[in-house]
């Protein structure tokens, strides 16, 4: 199944379009997630390693705006925040 | 009372006066205002201004959590507070961030205004991307929120 992982911060030079579509199993985690995430950035990105550190320390966020953990099941298609290290005022 | 905004730059931008308008009322004895800004120099490079990325949910969400949250761990209970944060691009010298708050005394709004940017600094999903005098920029490494 599809999935949308949205893009914040320095995830941001991953795409253009501020989201990438990715292919997961069905009942996949987001630690699965992030193995995606990183297999893309060794092919379009030659494996950048800043990136890669990124993806490894970054949170997620589920559709209502809930931080979840690297266990959370993922059971249909639907679109999920990717929050790397926060850094604002 | 809370009241909190994230202002798109190229829309607007964040004003004191409007903090002082939600602040002013007779029974708070104490009123401070944190303003942060951008500043010019960064690990030796000339800064030019910063882009700022936001949740928007997420923040808005976050700034309700830690107002709620000071109440239990400063036991304030009458206060006002202001919070609002830009998006997108800033210049130099202009504001990023107004934090006000409204107490009865001054111990209270001093500790509550430095509570409010310390938790908005660990939980606020905000990034900053750094732009220089060399016309290169940089996304700024921060605080992992990971949960386990």
């Amino acid at each position: 199944m599809k999935i949308i992982v949205e893009l914040y911060g320095a995830t941001k030079d991953l795409s253009s379009k501020n989201f990438l579509e990715i292919d997961i199993k069905n009942n996949s985690t987001i630690q699965d997630v992030k193995f995606e995430i990183i297999k893309f950035i060794d092919k379009k990105f030659e494996g950048n390693k800043n990136l890669k550190q990124i993806i490894e320390s970054s949170a997620f966020c589920s559709e209502n705006d809930k931080i979840i953990s690297e266990n959370y099941i993922i059971s249909k298609s639907q679109t999920i925040g990717i929050i790397p290290p926060i850094g604002g005022g | 009372m809370l009241h909190t905004k994230i202002v798109d730059s190229k829309r607007g931008k964040i004003d004191i006066v409007k903090a002082e308008k939600f602040l002013s009322s007779s029974k708070y004895g104490a009123i401070i205002y944190f303003i942060g800004t951008v500043r010019n120099l960064n690990e030796n490079k000339k800064v030019t201004g910063i882009t700022y990325d936001s949740k928007d949910s997420l923040v808005l969400k976050s700034f309700e959590e830690i107002y709620k949250d000071s109440e239990k761990k400063l036991n304030i209970k009458d206060k006002a507070v202001f919070i609002e944060h830009v998006k997108g691009y800033v210049s130099v010298e202009e504001k990023s961030i107004i934090i006000g708050v409204g107490c009865k005394h001054r111990v209270e709004a001093y500790q509550l205004s430095r509570y409010i940017i310390e938790e908005i600094k660990k939980r606020t999903p905000i990034w900053k991307k750094e732009h220089y005098s060399k016309n290169d920029s940089e996304w700024l490494k921060g605080v992992s929120i990971q949960q386990n």
